[in-house]
């Protein structure tokens, strides 16, 4: 059941960003696909009953750990690309007067 | 109206993929992961935690490239949030704002305790969950409160930059140290048979100059955001 | 020497830190050093490898190779290496004079000299996708480096659209790390098929595709990279079109035609028919483009297009030409880029139309400029013909995809023709930078169009390991054919394009907005999904 629901919260994310006019909402939207990504990931090693691996554990049933540890990356690497692409609409908004896609995205072919 | 009726049935398709292909999810696993992970982890690298053992010592090499990510993030946003005099609309929100007393009163009593907090859970990274990523952004949280408590503090943020790459190259050479002593590269310069707590002192050491280089990076992206490059 | 892979990617990371660290004139020097030693260092693990052939896998840490990173080298990551270090210096020896003491442009660029080199050479899913976040960073920055309004829209369509790729691309990893146990490349190519009629795996082999389509720019998802090229500094849209997509194009190479190999999901026919797609779709728009750099932009997609081509089909020979075109557009495509900057530079303007007179103004430049259009358009005698006639090998008997190659190639000489109107008129008189390393490093570039072109065989017995004279320069029907193709050009030219019918201004003008860039990655990923699950 779990899965799904982080599947639902990726693809809220993709609906948002196919509809979104504004950038500041794509630049949000990508936040949740990436929240939801890491939900997923932490889904596919957790069972009933499995404890945390911590520990010594040998003998013991644990959780998977190596998909904990690929996310701690991830949520890094997440954070920086929401800081520098909200500097860009910063920038954008100083060169351009407007955030919508599309006024940005008009101007001279 | 058409395209959003076409997205909801679009997205709807995938979603019926999905839930078919995870309709036998406990048979398909395969634990030959977690049974490496569960028997060797404690002996190889001496923690306990084994999600540090893994992004310490199995896969240093990653670590390595996501503090070069936020290296590279803190110098491309300061770059880009310098300003020249192209530009129309620019104005500064920084002066309009007074904090209410009631918050700088809380935030002189919680900058202590969360600054300690966040030591507390860089340094025992590898006893208990937590690390250098997370307790770096825990002590970032606490620098970023000054903010609230005297908003014309500023620091100086091509300092931060200078003292951040110094604090990679550390890293690489710490990462790098293995070599002689084990030959093999970016793993614990303390060999496989040493006890568990002098294999600590790689977790520990790699954890707080992680923990430091994490802080930083967003204490410079923050102050380059509140500045806007003045 | 066992450490020549790490050092590859470390070397150009501690020169681009000293760069900065050290603000000094004299501390960009040590960039040339650097890559007088990564060439040093290349040529001597070639050598090595030849005599110790254990040497191409490196794990580090020395755990079990099934659950840490290693870096492996085949003859595919080689000859990529070799380009990028090649690609690299050229870039150097152009940028050196005007950025000399813009040690932040020079630190990005080096970094992601590293960045490159540590993703040709790994062989963890993981690891791949870090190096790939890392290289969509550094690119967004580049582009956005002088601060232009155009450029930061360009940055921000760019890294958006890209790292909704990514994150597609890590979904497919978890997939398969929940199937297989293990996220080593080469563990999986050779045993993909135990578990590969899986629906998990089939749903892993649709995203992972999807996320690489983004960045490799394959119809429809190519948009964000005339936006990107366009606006970026010259040495920049060189990097873009000679190397970047081709780092995504090495990852559709591993992971769809050496990990999923065993796996028999028979997709190439789909392959083959989106890479036409693509080149027609990129000259259709390169036609009537009246910018100087958005030319060569929708020309790179074309491109793209033969080169999907010739890596998707099933025989040898056109495996190669797919391969030797990457390395050859990387060559002319970057002279052409090159050029038209200095040509920008001294004309002070972007049109078409405005510009004339290039013969007579800047000779060596236009020379240099008709040795780049002869070798993309396929003339004999140059490398983009050797290339081309071994892409076309494998489809000799079938008359549909013949004439899909046709109208291809037909419309690369038309929009060249339209392109060297530059060069016609009196001369004029134009800005000149006197740059001697920016003269140098272009006809290195030309000299190695050529040389390639009539030397082809012992380069292909050296770089790919396989007999190349199947193609003849001699054959008195390929000159034919060439010289049918401009002809055909030059009516197409004089009677359609040069009158600007309404059609052209239209298709000119339709921009695709962000919105609609995601609506066609949904629909670009329910059709493939329709061709593996229900076929």
């Amino acid at each position: 059941m779990n899965p799904i629901l982080s599947f639902i919260v990726i693809l809220i994310g993709v609906y948002g960003l196919a509809t979104s006019k504004n950038i500041i909402k794509s630049v949000f939207c990508v936040t949740i696909i990436e929240a939801g990504t890491i939900l997923l990931f932490l889904n596919f090693g957790v069972y009933e009953g499995g404890l945390i691996p911590i520990l010594n554990a040998i003998g013991i049933e644990i959780v998977d750990p190596l998909p904990q540890a690929l996310m701690i990356t991830t949520i890094v690497i997440g954070s920086t690309i929401t800081s520098l692409a909200l500097m860009l609409c910063i920038k954008i908004f100083h060169h351009y007067g407007s955030i919508e896609w599309k006024v940005v995205l008009k101007g001279d072919k | 109206m058409i395209k959003r009726i076409s997205l909801v049935f679009l997205l709807g398709f995938i979603l019926y993929l999905f839930s078919t292909s995870i309709e036998n999810l406990a048979d398909i696993y395969n634990s030959a992961g977690k049974d490496f992970f569960r028997d060797n982890g404690f002996y190889d690298t001496g923690s306990m935690n084994l999600v540090t053992a893994i992004y310490l010592d199995y896969r240093l090499f990653d670590s390595l490239f996501e503090a070069g990510i936020l290296l590279i993030a803190v110098s491309g946003v300061m770059w880009i949030s310098q300003h020249n005099t192209l530009e129309k609309n620019a104005t500064f929100m920084l002066d309009k704002q007074k904090t209410p007393e009631l918050f700088i009163t809380f935030s002189r009593l919680l900058y202590p305790v969360m600054l300690l907090f966040g030591m507390y859970v860089i340094i025992n990274g590898h006893l208990s969950p937590g690390g250098g990523f997370q307790g770096g952004a825990i002590v970032a949280t606490a620098i970023l409160i000054l903010y609230y408590i005297d908003i014309s503090k500023s620091i100086d943020v091509n300092k931060i930059l200078t003292i951040e790459k110094f604090l990679f190259i550390l890293l690489l050479s710490i990462a790098f140290l293995s070599l002689i002593t084990r030959n093999e590269v970016f793993t614990n310069f303390i060999p496989v048979d040493g006890s568990a707590g002098m294999k600590s002192i790689f977790l520990i050491l790699l954890n707080i100059v992680i923990g430091a280089k994490v802080a930083l990076g967003l204490i410079a992206i923050f102050t380059a955001f509140l500045k806007e490059g003045r | 020497m066992f450490l020549a892979p790490v050092l590859f990617v470390f070397i150009p990371i501690i020169a681009s830190l000293v760069v900065y660290l050290f603000k000094h004139k004299l501390a960009s020097y040590i960039l040339f050093a650097a890559q007088i030693a990564l060439f040093v260092l290349f040529a001597l693990y070639i050598q090595a490898l030849e005599t110790n052939p254990e040497l191409s896998l490196i794990v580090f840490g020395g755990w079990d190779e099934m659950f840490a990173i290693s870096f492996y080298n085949d003859r595919l990551s080689l000859i990529f290496i070799g380009l990028t270090i090649f690609m690299w210096t050229i870039l150097m020896m152009y940028t050196f004079k005007t950025n000399q003491r813009e040690n932040k442009f020079l630190f990005f660029l080096m970094f992601l000299q590293g960045i490159f080199l540590g993703l040709i050479q790994t062989n963890d899913l993981f690891n791949l996708f870090v190096f790939l976040e890392l290289m969509t960073v550094l690119i967004t920055i580049l582009i956005s480096y002088k601060k232009t309004g155009p450029s930061f829209r360009a940055g921000i369509y760019y890294l958006l659209l890209n790292t909704v790729g990514a994150m597609f691309f890590l979904i497919g990893i978890i997939m398969i790390y929940y199937v297989y146990g293990t996220i080593n490349i080469q563990y999986l190519i050779q045993n993909i098929d135990l578990h590969s009629d899986e629906n998990l795996i089939k749903l892993a082999f649709v995203m992972m595709m999807s996320g690489i389509s983004i960045k490799a720019a394959f119809f429809p998802l190519f948009t964000w990279l005339p936006k990107a090229h366009g606006v970026a500094q010259t040495s920049i849209s060189a990097l873009l079109s000679g190397l970047a997509v081709k780092g995504a194009l090495y990852m559709f190479i591993r992971i769809y035609l050496e990990m999923f190999s065993k796996a028999n999901y028979n997709m190439s026919e789909f392959f083959f028919y989106l890479g036409a797609t693509t080149a027609i779709v990129g000259v259709t728009f390169a036609l009537t483009q009246k910018d100087l750099k958005q030319v060569l932009a929708y020309h790179t997609v074309s491109q793209i297009g033969i080169m999907v081509m010739g890596v998707s089909s099933v025989s040898d020979l056109s495996y190669v030409g797919g391969l030797m075109h990457i390395m050859n557009h990387a060559l002319f495509k970057s002279l052409l880029f090159l050029g038209a900057g200095l040509v920008i530079y001294g004309y002070q303007t972007k049109k078409i139309y405005e510009i004339r007179g290039v013969f007579k103004s800047m000779p060596w430049t236009s020379i240099l400029l008709i040795i780049g259009m002869l070798s993309i358009s396929g003339a004999p005698l140059f490398n983009g013909f050797v290339s081309k006639t071994l892409v076309k090998y494998d489809f000799k008997g079938d008359l549909l995809k013949m004439v899909l190659f046709t109208i291809i190639n037909i419309g690369t000489v038309t929009s060249f023709i339209k392109f060297s109107q530059i060069l016609y008129g009196p001369k004029v008189d134009v800005m000149k930078r006197k740059d001697a390393l920016q003269i140098l490093s272009m006809t290195i570039l030309g000299i190695g169009c050529i040389a390639i072109g009539i030397f082809y065989i012992p380069f292909g017995e050296f770089v790919f390991g396989k007999d190349l004279s199947y193609v003849k320069i001699f054959d008195i029907r390929q000159w034919i054919d060439y010289i049918t193709y401009v002809m055909a050009g030059m009516i197409l030219y004089r009677y359609v394009i040069q009158r600007d019918f309404k059609p052209l201004r239209l298709i000119r003008e339709w921009t695709i907005t962000f919105e609609n860039a995601n609506y066609m990655f949904i629909l670009y990923m329910v059709f493939i999904s329709f061709f593996m699950f229900f076929r």
